[in-house]
């Protein structure tokens, strides 16, 4: 056999002989079994933090004094402290107050209330950021304020923070990865496990950052079309 | 229809309106002229409450704005606003740019909204662009629906910010040509512009507005040919 | 640029490279130092208080260290960390209440033992369905990531596919999920378990049944192969047992 594939034939046989590749080709349906969890975490979570968001976000333009308060302090918490510690305070102090709850309700309920909070400053930055001339327009024809919001400018709003939220999505993604620490049987989690009996980190990890990078990907590149598409409307 | 009495505005340390007395009857049209900063603009926000007076009154059609029990809405249900940068809704079309209104306040039906919405696009000569959206359109062409959808929901008053003063200079005639035919028509009009000629032709009345108080008023042909106040002649020194 | 500012960054520039260079002289000390990797999260045998690491193992590793001619550099890292850290060469040594199985013999060499340890239950205080080993089938279970008592739910997962075995990194968080009655059960190191009972005053939890996996020692970790350290280590324990400072610290602790 000429040199080259003799030298490529080495090389993959000293990849594949490798313990960590036999742990990692083992392991991976139950890891992409995790992805699974994963995912559904973040829809999940994303979906609770985008309508509680959507609250915020006009709460913190409200001229009631009550809302403004209550939707800026919120916000200022969930933003101003770690998602990690806010899952343990969720998880083992809070939660437990009111049911008898389970890592994965638990999980969905610290990522949608952390996602809220960021969704909330997405919200509110995407109504400002509507042209005032609409508000006016929209009132002096009659309107009144809720009527301006659900037919001029949330819908102009919607437009502008799709960007924002596609990366509030990934990063939600990203952080999901936090509640393995409450064993939820997500990707990271059933990384961690592999990990404990085997030993063989690099593989391991290596291959689940690819997992989670495929992902990723898989979404920016869809949001981009999703932009793209509404540019040319 | 109008009457402002007493007005005062200011924002934050900077005085806008310091006392100002305004009236206008039904049917007429009143132009106001004046430099840039003398009150204007904000005299005529104030009158649909865009902006709020700190003191005074302003009452529309025997109701008072000012007074904070009164439904503002309804108000401005009655008084159309029609603006320098025209404000157009750029997510709907032309024709539902003036429909949305009269459906979602007034309830009426999309039949009868798409009706009303294509009769007054007659008018201002654009039933072609209905289903265009506002991007597509040239800036005399936006202005035009815009006074469309602030006729659409049938005002007393009609309200004008000086309407052409970010048009092209061809584009002006054709939305003055409508403005002229809503005066022949009889509609109650305030109109702040700097377009001399049609406050001339077409106002009943010229109010000219300086450093935030009415410094003269009278006939077009009083102001413009007899000014009195010499700060008046000063102005129409530098703008005719 | 003017010359002041040059004569400013000139001298930036040598004290930056000199800096370290000096650095450097000053650490050079007679004494040889031992990175020791433990999980200092599991009381009596290693934890942290008012910022130092203590414990059964720290004092026994400082003594087999004195003894040894060395100087202990304790690095705490995640339990199941420790095995990787000495395959790496990142630690020389590892000592964390680990038991010395087959398995983990695979993967690194062990000193004689130096502890007896095994496993036990731990249930809340109002559990009376739970009174021994056979009665954990079909619960849900919690244990330590990598730990002996962690391969314990497992195989009795396996006996039982309802069985529920949840996974935390810290065994802390194991019992707090044990009283917040997230989980039946707990198996964990009997020692631990017994301090963490004793220490927390605990009402909410005890423990239930034998001692069990009772041939369970624990040893002190080298990575394969290194017979050089194995031999040191052995040798200091020797001398650490005969010489009494074992007994001594086993009365401290227990």
């Amino acid at each position: 056999m000429p040199l080259v594939e003799i030298f490529g034939l080495g090389i993959f046989d000293s990849i594949t002989s490798q313990r960590g590749y036999a742990v990692v080709i083992e392991s991976f349906p139950y890891f992409l079994g995790g992805a699974g969890y994963t995912i559904a975490l973040t829809f999940l979570s994303l979906s609770m933090g985008m309508v509680l968001g959507l609250f915020l976000g006009l709460g913190k333009l409200s001229a009631n004094r009550i809302l403004y308060f209550l939707s800026t302090a919120f916000i200022d918490f969930f933003r101003g402290t770690p998602l990690f510690v806010q899952i343990f305070l969720l998880y083992f102090g809070v939660l437990p107050l009111f049911y008898d709850n389970d890592p994965i309700s638990s999980a969905i309920i610290a990522l949608g209330l952390n996602s809220a909070a960021y969704i909330g400053e997405i919200v509110r930055a995407g109504i400002q950021a509507v042209d005032p001339g609409q508000q006016e327009a929209a009132r002096s024809l009659g309107m009144n304020q809720r009527q301006a919001m659900t037919y001029v400018i949330l819908p102009q709003a919607f437009k502008i923070v799709i960007p924002p939220m596609i990366n509030e999505f990934i990063a939600l993604l990203k952080d999901s990865s936090l509640v393995s620490a409450i064993t939820v049987p997500e990707l990271m989690h059933r990384g961690d496990l592999v990990f404990a009996n085997t030993y063989q980190a690099t593989w391991i990890f290596a291959s689940i950052a690819v997992i989670y990078f495929v992902i990723t990907k898989t979404i920016s590149t869809i949001g981009d079309k999703v932009e793209r598409r509404l540019a040319t409307d | 229809m109008i009457k402002v009495i007493d007005l005062y505005k200011s924002f934050e340390q900077l005085h806008v309106l310091k006392g100002v007395n305004f009236q206008v009857a039904p049917r007429e049209v009143v132009c106001v002229i004046g430099p840039s900063g003398s009150g204007k603009s904000t005299l005529l926000r104030c009158i649909n409450k865009l902006e709020e007076a700190n003191s005074g009154h302003i009452y529309i059609d025997g109701k008072e704005l000012t007074n904070p029990k009164t439904d503002i809405n309804l108000i401005r249900q009655q008084v159309g606003m029609v603006f320098q940068l025209f404000n157009l809704f750029p997510h709907k079309s032309t024709l539902e740019n003036i429909t949305l209104a009269p459906i979602k306040i007034k309830e009426l039906s999309k039949a009868s909204a798409d009706k009303l919405a294509l009769e007054l696009l007659g008018k201002v000569g654009l039933t072609d662009k209905a289903h265009v959206y506002p991007n597509k359109l040239s800036g005399g062409q936006k202005q035009r629906v815009a006074i469309a959808r602030a006729l659409a929901m049938q005002p007393k008053v009609m309200l004008f910010d000086e309407p052409t003063s970010s048009l092209d200079p061809e584009m002006v005639g054709e939305v003055l040509a409508v403005m002229k035919d809503l005066a022949i028509e009889g509609m109650t009009m305030v109109v702040v512009t700097h377009e001399m000629g049609f406050a001339r032709e077409v106002g009943h009345r010229v109010v000219f507005m300086d450093d935030g108080v009415i410094v003269e008023e009278g006939t077009p042909q009083e102001i413009f040919d007899n000014p009195k106040n010499p700060r008046t002649k000063a102005f129409l020194s530098k703008v005719l | 640029m003017n010359r002041l500012a040059r004569l400013f960054l000139s001298t930036l520039l040598v004290v930056a490279l000199v800096f370290p260079l000096v650095g450097c002289g000053g650490e050079q000390s007679s004494e040889k130092v031992l990175k020791i990797g433990t999980n200092a999260t599991f009381p009596p045998f290693e934890f942290q208080q008012s910022n130092e690491f203590t414990g059964f193992d720290i004092d026994l590793i400082n003594a087999i260290a004195e003894e040894q001619g060395y100087q202990v550099e304790i690095n705490h890292m995640d339990f199941k960390a420790l095995i990787p850290g000495l395959q790496n060469d990142k630690i020389d040594g590892a000592i964390a209440a680990m038991t010395i199985n087959a398995e983990r013999l695979e993967s690194v060499d062990f000193t004689t033992p130096y502890f007896d340890a095994g496993l036990i239950i731990a249930v809340g205080q109002d559990n009376d369905t739970i009174l021994s080993t056979e009665d954990l089938k079909g619960k849900k279970l919690a244990a330590q990531n990598g730990t002996t008592g962690a391969r314990y739910c497992n195989s009795v997962k396996e006996q039982d596919p309802a069985t529920d075995v949840r996974i935390f990194d810290d065994i802390g968080l194991a019992f707090m999920e044990l009283e917040k009655a997230g989980v039946d059960a707990v198996v964990n190191d009997l020692p631990v378990t017994s301090y963490y009972l004793a220490t927390t005053e605990n009402t909410k939890l005890k423990t239930v049944g034998e001692v069990f996996s009772t041939e369970e020692q624990y040893g002190i970790a080298v990575k394969k192969g290194n017979t050089e350290m194995l031999d040191m280590f052995n040798e200091g324990l020797e001398k650490v047992k005969a010489n009494g400072k074992y007994d001594e610290l086993y009365d401290k602790w227990f």
